[in-house]
């Protein structure tokens, strides 16, 4: 009993008790969990004061969610999803949040440093962006003058542009558009080009929006939606309210155990590189058991039924069985579900068109969506919607001659360019190069058979000049002569838009801090370039990069978007980072809702909207229905109405692609058996992947993310594995044709028996301390505070082997798309003296598989024997022409 | 009226402030920038026999001889050093925290705003907690420091004097000198090895006097972090994140 209170202790507690059985009844308290505040701003911990809340666009990978920086004294300490973007809503991935440790990190390039010993012997100095930009200026007008000199624009093809992730919203392009080259090439092949090529030509846009969210069935084809792949963020947390919320069944299908497995109703393993005939064959079943939508077919499409029924007719799931791996009952069973339930979607990403003929493979899984009368509908697979913003006028007419870097005219049908041949071009005297610039580009560790680019950029002769504007230190960089470092993405202006909801939406990407350390961003270099490289305007090249600076140039791409003026117009997207503003994110739906707490619905049918009569002057009408207006599509006329339709010549879909008939390919999707899948008993298929928290390559050097993944062990088959004599964790040797790597085995069941997997975005060479992990912090214990958590910060010592130097080149002769996940290997436990990180890569062998590749090109000798089937004349495919792709 | 033996003492602390200002600016100057022409003159002339008696003799390559070649071998070395990746980082944000930028930055811009500097860049890439600029900071309070005394103001000058102490402990104090000894493992060229060393006895003798011999253990301690691994290498350095 204490003194002051004739109550004991245990009295308290009894009332205590009593009490909480009524506390929720008393009301709340002034005290709130701050974590029950939406999102949109944040105060320090220390002073309570509120943070600076900056929206902007984030750029760690493609998919450009919304996010808000918050900034105190000047620096960059926290960043979250933007609660207004319709594609995140509000939410951002480890890489995302991660982000501001790109902006800080302490081996960024900060300043312009010029080559002085050889290339790639890490010896630079300093100099400052005048420097650099008047030194770049120079080596650019050297060309143009031999240019004006010899009267010939073909000479200006010699400055080109290599980039990787180009979300400039087409500056660059505008800088070569006015120094009159067209040697622009993109990374698209190494990236997913053979999926837009499956699809462009069957509806239009190059991606598909599958409405996971709404449907009840997803039929999922070598696309980690969970963790990596196309629209990550956005779709993985629609496939999950669409999983759970909404009850859908998901089917997976990936050689691998991603984490999309772990959801999925069921997960099945196809041999690498036939999902194309997993498809074709649902595809007989559902037309041969009359499951298909035969009024969309008829209305919809260039093909009857019938004619799709008979295209079929081979592709039974016995022969999908006997190519895949997947049992025929299966195929026939989810070929049921998908067609009789209501809405159903596909998504693929780079597992079906990441091979030789990935065009054909993604056509295929396309036409599922089709037959079955999911296009357009609520719950199914839609169309993707952007927004567009375009250059400011005065536009440059661009080069007046084509280039074929990296646009061989060998595949005029892959739209987004081969820029995996530009090294093997190069060396083979095809094209000539004087000036190479690169932006967020890494040939060297990114690409297939990266030593080939490695060896590219060290030969002198063959790139006399090479500036890069990585502001780290990549396997690229360190041979570069000229290094100008943009800023980050954090740091800079971008105009954005990504069809990563079916809301569309306008985004910006602004400086959220000053540049730090008065680094500037590219565009400021871009605009000295020009001001330098023509100075009084007589090249009629600085009249079109005449801005101040980044933010007049990005203003003025925002100009006269249709309503965004009257909303606020730039200011609007510099005060909230996205336009326009659908609802509010509620809290326990994490949907965006209106005033009234209902969802903001998406449009669907779009192809179905009626054209105005104002859109329908001037155009004439096909005996097809195609609408058609200055030689373009606009629309089609269906029963007397005319419709928005889909970017095809006929306003269809086109399942049948004459277009690829013309140059001997199959019209119809097809499915073609890859060498890999003739390979030995002994061999296996060597597949890459990418993992939740980091990019294919430029996120090892951030230390949240390199914490959480930083080795990469080769995944294998327990039965593989056992057959071999490997145990999980021995150092094992990796043999393609192309050369060998050392490395460690994760001997697990989440892998095909013949497939080995390794991942990316491990074993860099450089790209600063934590890629290379050549060091290893160990702060002492009076910095730590006695926390165990962060007590010897980096405490791995293992930096992971990179797959790609043993990956062959081999390319999609329709799409021109890296076939990844053709590589046939040998694995075996590593020799004596083998050691682990051992890389060996021959340019020789590479440069035979450059040749090999070639022979399935439309010109190639084995296009014909490939494609027996296709009924044209084959003596007068059509003739080369450089200048393909966009 | 100050007593005789007081003027004298003032006299020896006015001569040492210069000269220890002096010495920091040298060394702040050898951090902060490359090395030009008219430094190098400085260093083959006015300062060669000092800084051969200080223990940082200058290499044989920069005694003579012509200078253009010389410039570009250390600005190389400089830029290996302490700009480019895989650089001794120069900045405090980064030996504390591991990023750059960070609140060391601020402290060391709050010391120089409020005793009237203002920091100003030559190039891009540079920072207010630079370990040069810090030392040319030092050698500002110094110079002030003997100008208070020359004229006369006592008080002032002891002000100063407890500044620049206090900022030589809490702002270098516990990490610059094992920051220094560090680069000069790290330098490929014998005048930043030497210098370096020279940089971190300076900054050990300055605090040997200032700070009590019980905080000398912790900041030892503290000044002992660093990577385990040091190469002479280029592999090594090319991005080895010291």
């Amino acid at each position: 009993m204490n003194k002051h209170f004739p109550m004991s202790r245990r009295g308290f507690l009894k009332l205590g008790g009593s009490t909480a059985a009524v506390a929720s009844a008393l009301g709340a308290s002034r005290l709130e969990a701050m974590e029950q505040e939406l999102g949109g701003k944040d105060f320090s911990p220390v002073t309570g004061k509120l943070r600076e809340a900056v929206p902007y666009t984030c750029l760690v990978c493609n998919i450009e969610d919304g996010g808000i920086a918050y900034v105190e004294d000047g620096r960059i300490v926290k960043l979250e999803g933007n609660p207004d973007h319709p594609g995140n809503r509000g939410k951002l991935c480890a890489k995302g949040n991660s982000g501001f440790l790109h902006t800080y990190d302490p081996d960024r390039i900060m300043t312009p440093l010029l080559r002085t010993g050889k290339r790639g012997e890490g010896k630079w100095k300093r100099i400052s962006y005048d420097e650099a930009t008047t030194m770049l200026a120079a080596k650019l007008r050297e060309v143009i003058d031999r240019s004006v000199k010899a009267n010939d624009p073909a000479i200006r093809n010699e400055i080109v542009f290599k980039w990787g992730r180009n979300r400039t919203g087409g500056a660059i392009q505008r800088l070569m558009g006015a120094m009159g080259s067209s040697a622009m090439v993109g990374h698209t092949n190494i990236c997913e080009s053979s999926k837009k090529i499956g699809l462009e030509p069957s509806w239009g846009p190059d991606i598909e929006s599958a409405d996971f969210q709404n449907t009840k069935y997803a039929l999922i084809f070598g696309g980690n939606v969970t963790e990596t792949a196309y629209f990550h963020n956005p779709n993985a947390q629609r496939l999950v309210d669409g999983v759970v919320g909404n009850k859908a069944k998901l089917v997976y299908f990936d050689p691998r155990h991603a984490n999309t497995a772990k959801i999925a109703d069921e997960w099945f393993a196809p041999y690498p590189g036939t999902d194309g005939a997993v498809a074709l064959a649902m595809a007989n079943v559902i037309m041969n058991e009359k499951l298909y939508d035969d009024a969309f077919i008829r209305t919809w499409t260039n093909v009857t039924p019938e004619q799709l029924t008979a295209h079929l007719k081979s592709y039974t799931p016995e022969f999908a069985e006997a190519e895949s791996g997947i049992a025929a009952k299966d195929i026939r069973r989810i070929a049921r579900e998908f067609a009789t339930t209501k809405p159903a979607t596909t998504f693929s990403y780079r597992g079906p068109c990441k091979h030789v003929y990935g065009s054909y493979q993604e056509a295929a899984i396309h036409m599922l969506n089709v037959i079955t009368g999911n296009v357009e509908k609520k719950g199914g697979y839609c169309l993707p919607r952007g927004m567009g913003y375009g250059q400011p006028g005065p536009k440059p007419a661009g080069g007046k001659a084509a280039s074929i870097l990296g646009a061989p005219p060998t595949y005029p049908l892959a739209g987004h360019q081969v820029s995996t041949h530009m090294p093997y071009q190069l060396m083979k005297g095809d094209a000539k190069c004087s000036v190479l610039m690169t932006y967020y580009d890494n040939g060297a560790y990114t690409y297939p058979s990266s030593h080939v680019w490695e060896a590219l950029l060290k030969d002198e002769k063959l790139i006399p000049f090479y500036c890069s504007f990585s502001p780290y230190m990549s396997e690229n960089a360190e041979l570069a002569d000229l290094i100008i470092p943009d800023t980050t993405y954090l740091e800079r202006w971008d105009p954005e838009s990504m069809p990563s909801d079916l809301r569309p939406w306008l985004g910006i990407r602004q400086p959220v801090i000053k540049p730090l350390g008065n680094t500037q961003e590219w565009r400021m270099t871009a605009i000295q370039v020009a001001a330098k490289l023509d100075p009084d305007g007589s090249l009629g090249i600085k009249q079109y990069l005449n801005f101040k600076d980044g933010e007049e140039w990005v203003r003025a791409q925002f100009d006269g978007i249709p309503g965004l003026k009257e909303d606020g117009g730039f200011d609007y997207l510099k005060k909230n980072g996205v336009w326009p503003k659908y609802g509010k994110i509620d809290p326990v739906t994490g949907q965006i809702v209106d005033k009234n707490g209902d969802e903001v619905p998406a449009d669907y049918g779009l192809h179905m909207k009626e054209l105005s009569a104002a859109a329908m002057e001037g155009t004439t009408v096909e005996a097809n229905g195609a609408i058609k207006k200055g030689g373009k599509t606009v629309g089609v006329r269906i029963n007397g109405k005319n419709h928005a339709g889909f970017g095809t010549g006929s306003g269809k879909i086109e399942i049948y692609k004459e277009g690829w008939k013309k140059y001997g390919f199959n019209p119809m999707p097809v499915y073609k058996r890859l060498p890999s899948r003739d390979k030995k008993a002994d061999e296996l298929v060597l597949i890459t992947f990418k993992v939740n928290v980091h990019t294919q390559s430029r996120t090892a050097s951030v230390k949240y993310l390199a914490e959480l993944y930083h080795k990469n062990p080769a995944w294998i088959n327990p039965k593989t594995a056992a057959a071999k004599g490997i145990a999980d964790g021995d150092l094992i040797r990796v043999t393609s044709t192309v050369g060998y790597i050392v490395t460690r085995a994760h001997v697990t069941e989440g892998i095909h028996p013949d497939v080995v997997a390794i991942s990316t975005a491990c074993g860099h060479n450089s790209y600063g301390r934590l890629a290379q992990l050549k060091m290893k912090e160990k702060p002492a214990d009076y910095m730590l505070g006695g926390d165990a958590d962060i007590d010897n910060n980096v405490w791995w010592d293992d930096k992971g082997v990179h797959p790609n130097p043993i990956i062959k080149l081999s390319v999609d002769p329709i799409g021109g798309s890296q076939g990844w996940y053709d590589t046939v290997v040998t694995v075996s436990k590593a020799q004596p003296t083998d050691k682990y990180g051992d890389v060996k890569a021959s340019v020789e062998a590479s440069m035979k598989d450059y040749e090999e590749t070639l022979r399935l090109a439309y010109t190639g000798d084995l296009h014909k024997a490939n494609h027996k089937e296709v009924d044209i004349d084959w003596a007068h495919l059509p003739e080369l022409k450089a200048g393909g792709g966009h | 009226m100050q007593t005789l033996i007081e003027q004298v003492a003032q006299g020896a602390r006015l001569d040492e402030c210069r000269a220890q200002s002096a010495l920091f600016r040298l060394l702040a100057r050898t951090l902060e920038y490359e090395v030009d022409e008219a430094f190098l003159s400085h260093l083959r002339n006015d300062l060669l026999e000092a800084l051969a008696e200080a223990g940082a003799e200058l290499p044989e390559d920069m005694l003579s001889g012509p200078s253009d070649a010389l410039f570009e071998k250390l600005a190389v070395e400089y830029t290996a050093l302490f700009v480019q990746p895989g650089a001794i980082s120069p900045y405090a944000s980064v030996f504390e925290t591991g990023s750059m930028f960070q609140e060391q930055c601020d402290r060391a811009a709050r010391w120089y705003q409020e005793n009237g500097f203002v920091f100003k860049h030559r190039y891009s890439g540079e920072f207010p907690d630079h370990v040069g600029t810090m030392l040319s900071f030092v050698a500002a309070l110094f110079e002030r420091e003997a100008q208070a005394l020359e004229a006369g103001e006592e008080g002032n000058a002891e002000e100063i004097r407890q500044s620049r102490e206090r900022f030589l402990i809490e702002e270098l104090g516990s990490w610059a000198p094992g920051w220094a000894k560090l680069a000069a493992q790290a330098a490929q060229h014998p005048f930043y090895e030497r210098m370096l060393g020279l940089v971190e006895r300076v900054l050990w003798d300055e605090l040997t006097q200032v700070v009590p011999p019980r905080r000398m253990r912790e900041l030892t301690e503290k000044n002992s972090r660093g990577p385990t691994v040091i190469k002479k290498d280029p592999g090594f350095r090319k991005a080895s994140g010291l």
